[in-house]
């Protein structure tokens, strides 16, 4: 089960639903997510498939539950999600549920419409009020303030009998008054003047309140207007324009009398119209309160009722209309359970045939499948972001959980640091469940899928900031130093040792600014540092040409590690695709390759490591002259490391230039010689070939032929056969399609030049990518000098100068600088180094790593399952 | 305007030709229109436009399906749409875009002025505006009863009124003045685009003046056609043609001169672009219509126009090959409600 290894195994069945439990069946594999289903409709398109009428119900119930969603949210009452997932509804609640919800439908819309007619009379009236309230101001203004209008005598004050005035005089004056958006108003008025060429007048003014569009729902700001004006034929350009601009319209009182009688009028029917729309809203959220229980089982409901009519639409039928036959792919670990899923979908829908399945041999490749759990999925989406690995191949991911963060962490390489990043980690972990952080959102999301990896990451820092000894920039003095610093006074040696020694003394410690200390000198060094870097070099002015020196040869050993390692993996992968010849003619000649030039390397800097000590250091040679030699035969003879370096560096050459033929020729000219050897002997093998044996159950099926002349055609007759033979188990069925459906195996045509290309290329990328990628894996010391520079600058700028200062004011000074250290540490060496470390780990593996052996041109397994149908009905109907 | 768009155009542009050239991948495949054709009813077309871009527009309209449905449900898309490059462009691309607003304002000007000469109620005509000519002014057109009134009254703060200058007249609008009004209107309106274009510069002007130059010629060669049998004087009729085409000035006098079919093809001859059109035209029953033919030079010269980089004629070509597939969209679906699928194939692909 589960290996993480390799992907697991997976077979093509087919599974023979009866037309009735069909559905029951899909229902139970859905619930399991076991299987991933073939589209054997390819060719037809989306409206021409069977189960097109049953997904359009689905969809019109969708429509139906989004409406409703729709109304509840806008009523404001809770949308209460189960905590359960119901099942598919079984097919005789459906038509009950589709009825239920249509009532529902039908219902609500007239009762929304209602409210909504209501809501705008009362609009209406309410603007009727408002504009009756506003305009009585006008006219006594209009009065007020413009007695000189030429063609308005002087009036009298008594602005009730304005009307009637004008009337004695002879004019016909109109009026027209209503509301007005805000934003036409200027538009209007200029385009009144326009048309009416000023025989009008306008008086606007602002209502206090504003008020809902009764279009758009949106509340605004209304203007009240009144336009006087003269003559019939104005008058109708004026009501023409006031459309227009869609303006609210309302009759205008004549005398004051009407106007108060209006007034009263509309107070009563406001009344009246607030007592029904609360009545009407009461009983609206009534309908909605009930709705809002079942609604979210029944969004669920329909959902995977429409998934389930989707992959029926992925199925064929057979001849006989009795049966479907759908194409899956199924881990074989699995296939027990799909056989317990079908007969439990069987059983529940009371069919007397039970739906069955049998595998079937296939030449295709099957999808990848490599279960994960909460740990390892992290790391399989680092290796599935670069490809998803071919069927049963090795799989990276099982490497990558160590490698991945050591990677990192020698990068990162910082104690304090490593431990904020796994304190920070280890909170995500431990509070998991916690509801907030499933739900939270991108970047913290981020932060939280990769809670495991940053555990690791974090813990890998650690160690590896112990082995640098860094704390945040600084060292760590847990065992004590190795270096005596005593040993090197003058006084502390008999005269007799000080020979050859550049000892210290009183005058040489006080005038020069650096001193030195000689490991050679007896009792300096007293044996190396328990672990990782002696403390020491944090004072020491050669600190850096040190640790760049120590870094870079462990980013190399690290480096060649790695990718020999890869390199091995690869041999696994020719061993279970059963070619052997690979790794005598890919795998060998590569492992030559890199050990013989670069695996010395390393002998080279381990010897030197090794063997040389303080006392013989002036006469070590150089490991970069001694490898550049090794390729230019210099003519000079120099000391080399050991005796006989020449003729083991010739011999390891001559087996490097050894291979490189081999590599780019050898996997070719084999493959040709086989196929060449192959057709030699092609006209003795195609004699030789033996037919399949006729399994009886052949004849059982021949016989049935006979019988049933109405079946033409051998699918239709295997449900005959599974019905009367009935005894005869899922076996010889399965051998029976094994039979019939076995395809003849496609050879694809035998292209020597083709190959010799691919090899070609395959080999000079590996060639030239030993050298570039040993350079690139140098990244692992670059950033992690980086890194320890950045440090060691924040502590130098904050810390430092808080520290300086006296103590009075220092502790005061101290508390900000301490924050200050703290964000910027988190921010720029956590956050932003962290990143760049994580995205240069990540380029080591896809690039560095995975190129030696990992194919990743797979595609993953996805199972039919309502687990993926999204449980959260918020995000795609409201 | 400097050359070298390249420089500078993406600071301003670069969002929405990003957005229309990827609003242009979704126009409807060959394969799609196969599949639609196939379709038994609505219904199905429903479905099959639901796997497209299109999604699920028509899912909130209920049952049952209608022709006019699918229809204002597309323009609205794609009114959307153009809505959004419009709020969202700069000076000059939102010149650019009034100016192809212009074309549907002065067809809905037309069309009231035309229903209340017919005395139908504004509200009825209103439902048929192209949404993309809509402006607020619009509802009063039928309070003028001359184009000078309508001029000084309604159109003088649209973007119509630079089109006026040469139509204000005090003639009474009967139907052959308002389409002659459209006519004149159409001509100056297509002269200013065309001189926006060409003022621009640049690979805008390269690439819109071509198709400007087209949509002049095909207007003159339709005003022809249509002017046929007609009381239409001939120096009249020369008036109407818009003088940025390949045709002006030598075509231009040749047409007016023109007294049948053949003689415009004769006219036609004398040109390299047209002289092929023409030829495609398949005489009376079966084979194409002039207006067919012209639009697949359309398409093909928009479908062009996405060749190039940095100017505003993708957004112009956009907009006219989403029409052409609403009108394709529209035929089929007609052909399939109607039950008359012998002529269901004569859409015009866009390729």
């Amino acid at each position: 089960m589960g290996s993480l290894f390799r992907s697991e195994a997976m077979c093509l069945a087919q599974l023979f639903l009866q037309s009735g439990t069909a559905y029951e069946c899909l229902s139970a594999l859905g619930e399991k997510g076991l299987v991933q289903f073939r589209d054997l409709n390819q060719n037809v398109s989306s409206f021409q498939r069977k189960f097109v009428g049953e997904v359009k119900r689905c969809e019109e119930l969708e429509r139906i539950l989004a409406y409703l969603v729709q109304e509840i949210n806008r009523a404001d009452i809770p949308l209460p999600e189960g905590e359960t997932s119901p099942p598919a509804p079984p097919l005789k609640q459906v038509l009950e549920m589709q009825e239920q919800l249509q009532k529902l439908e039908v219902e609500l819309r007239e009762v929304t419409k209602n409210k909504e007619k209501l809501r705008k009379n009362l609009l209406e009236l309410i603007e009727y009020t408002h504009m009756l309230r506003v305009t009585k101001t006008f006219l006594k203004r209009n009065v007020e303030f413009e007695p000189t209008y030429e063609e308005f005598p002087p009036l009298e004050n008594d602005s009730l009998l304005d009307y009637s005035c004008m009337q004695r005089l002879g004019a016909k004056l109109g009026f027209v008054s209503g509301l007005i958006n805000q934003g036409k108003v200027e538009a209007f008025e200029k385009m009144l003047w326009r048309v009416c060429k000023g025989y009008t007048i306008v008086t606007y003014a602002e209502l206090d309140e504003p008020l809902e569009d009764p279009e758009t729902g949106e509340v605004i700001k209304w203007y009240v207007f009144l336009i006087s004006f003269w003559g019939e034929q104005i008058g109708h350009k004026v009501k023409k324009i006031c459309d227009c601009y869609h303006c609210h319209v309302y009759p205008y009182p004549n005398t004051a009398e009407e106007r108060k009688e209006i007034q009263e009028g509309l107070n009563t029917r406001i009344q009246d119209l607030y007592t029904v729309l609360h009545k009407t809203e009461d009983y609206l959220r009534q309908v909605l309160c009930k709705a809002a229980e079942s609604v979210y089982s029944h969004v669920i409901q329909v959902k995977k009722m429409k998934a389930i009519y989707h992959m029926l639409n992925m199925c064929s039928f057979d001849v006989t209309n009795k049966c479907l036959i759908a194409e899956v792919w199924c881990p074989e670990a699995d296939l027990h359970e799909l056989r317990r899923a079908l007969e439990e979908g069987s059983r529940e829908s009371g069919a007397t045939i039970p739906s069955f399945m049998n595998t079937i041999p296939t030449k295709e490749t099957p999808p990848t499948l490599i279960r994960t759990n909460k740990f390892t999925e992290g790391f399989q989406n680092i290796v599935d972001a670069y490809g998803v690995g071919s069927y049963r191949e090795v799989n990276p991911a099982l490497f990558t959980i160590i490698t991945f963060p050591f990677l990192f962490a020698v990068m990162f390489g910082d104690f304090g640091h490593g431990f904020v990043m796994f304190l920070f980690a280890l909170l995500l972990v431990i509070n998991e469940n916690h509801p907030r952080l499933n739900q939270s959102q991108e970047i913290m999301r981020m932060f939280f899928n990769g809670r495991y990896i940053l555990l690791l990451m974090g813990l890998f820092s650690v160690y590896t900031g112990l082995i640098y000894n860094d704390c945040f920039s600084k060292s760590v003095n847990l065992f004590g130093s190795g270096w005596n610093v005593s040993a090197m006074y003058s006084s502390s040696h008999a005269l007799a040792e000080h020979r050859n020694m550049v000892l210290w003394n009183d005058t040489i410690v006080r005038r020069s600014r650096v001193l030195q200390l000689d490991p050679s000198v007896p009792g300096v060094f007293q044996g190396p540092y328990p672990l990782g870097i002696d403390p020491i070099w944090n004072l020491a002015t050669n600190r850096l040409t040190f640790l760049n020196s120590f870094k870079m040869k462990m980013s190399v050993i690290l480096g060649i590690i790695h990718m020999t390692f890869g390199v091995i993996l690869g041999i696994f992968n020719h061993l279970h695709f059963r070619k052997k010849f690979n790794i005598y003619l890919v795998s060998v000649p590569e492992l030559l390759f890199m050990l013989c030039i670069f695996g010395y390397l390393i002998f080279m800097i381990v010897y030197k490591w090794l063997v040389y000590s303080a006392e013989t250091s002036q006469v070590a040679p150089s490991i970069l002259i001694e490898f550049i030699n090794m390729f230019l035969f210099p003519a000079s003879e120099t000391n080399g490391l050991y005796s006989g370096q020449e003729h083991v560096q010739r011999l390891l050459l001559v087996v490097t230039a050894l291979s490189v033929p081999v590599l780019f020729l050898g996997k070719p000219l084999f493959l040709l010689w086989l196929h060449n050897g192959r057709s030699c002997f092609g006209v003795s093998r195609q004699c030789t070939e033996v037919p399949v044996p006729p399994h009886p159950n052949r004849y059982l099926l021949f016989f049935f032929f006979l019988n049933n002349s109405h079946l033409r055609y051998g699918t239709g007759m295997v449900c005959s056969v599974g019905h009367r033979a009935g005894c005869g188990g899922a076996v010889s069925r399965a051998q029976i399609f094994n039979s019939l459906f076995s395809h003849s195996s496609m050879f694809s045509p035998f292209n020597f030049g083709e190959i010799l290309m691919t090899q070609v290329i395959h080999s000079i990328e590996y060639c030239l990518g030993c050298i570039s990628n040993t350079a690139s894996y140098l990244r692992l010391w670059a950033l992690s000098l980086a890194h320890a520079q950045l440090s060691d600058v924040l502590w130098t700028m904050l810390v430092r100068v808080g520290l300086r200062v006296d103590t009075t004011y220092g502790v005061l000074l101290l508390l900000p600088v301490i924050a200050l250290f703290a964000v910027l540490t988190i921010f720029i060496l956590l956050i932003m180094e962290g990143l760049s470390a994580f995205l240069h780990a990540i380029r080591l593996h896809w690039v560095e790593f995975q190129n030696k052996f990992y194919v990743g041109a797979g595609t993953k397994f996805v199972p039919f399952s309502f687990r993926l149908l999204s449980s959260k009905f918020g995000d795609d109907m409201a | 305007m400097l050359e070298g768009a390249e420089l500078y155009f993406n600071v301003d542009h670069g969002y929405l030709e990003g957005l229309v050239r990827g609003c242009k991948a979704s126009l409807l495949t060959q394969q799609d229109y196969i599949n639609l054709v196939q379709c038994e009813t609505l219904e199905d077309v429903k479905i099959h436009l639901q796997t497209t871009d299109y999604g699920n527009f028509l899912a909130n309209q209920t049952n049952p399906l209608t022709v006019s449905k699918i229809d204002t449900e597309m323009r609205k898309k794609l009114c959307r749409e153009f809505e959004y490059f419009r709020n969202h462009s700069l000076e000059p691309l939102s010149t650019f875009f009034t100016y192809m607003t212009c074309s549907y304002m002065i067809d809905n000007v037309i069309l009231l002025m035309n229903g209340a000469l017919q005395k139908k109620s504004v509200k009825e005509i209103l439902v048929k505006c192209h949404p993309l000519g809509r402006f607020t002014e619009m509802e009063a057109v039928n309070i003028a009863e001359t184009p000078s009134d309508l001029f000084n009254a309604v159109l003088v703060e649209t973007p119509l009124a630079p089109f006026f200058q040469d139509c204000m007249s005090e003639n009474t609008l009967n139907e052959l003045n308002i389409e002659l009004l459209r006519n004149k209107l159409y001509k100056s309106y297509l002269e200013a685009f065309y001189k926006f274009c060409k003022n621009h510069g640049d690979v805008t002007a390269e690439i819109m003046c071509p198709i400007l130059e087209f949509e002049a010629d095909r207007r003159a060669f339709i005003i022809t056609l249509n002017s046929f049998g007609t009381e239409l004087s001939k120096d009249d009729r020369e008036t109407l043609y818009p003088t940025c085409g390949k045709l002006y000035p030598e075509g231009l006098r040749l047409l007016a001169q023109a007294e049948d079919f053949d003689q415009m093809r004769r006219v036609a001859d004398h040109y390299g672009v047209y002289k092929p059109l023409f030829e495609a035209v398949g005489d009376g029953n079966g084979g194409k219509t002039l207006e067919d033919v012209f639009y697949e030079r359309e398409v093909q010269m928009n479908v062009l126009a996405f060749n190039r980089q940095f100017h505003y004629g993708v957004f112009y070509a956009y907009t006219k090959l989403k029409e052409q597939e609403m009108r394709n969209i529209v035929w089929i679906a007609e052909c399939i409600s109607q039950r008359h699928r012998t002529k269901i194939n004569s859409y015009i692909p866009i390729l």
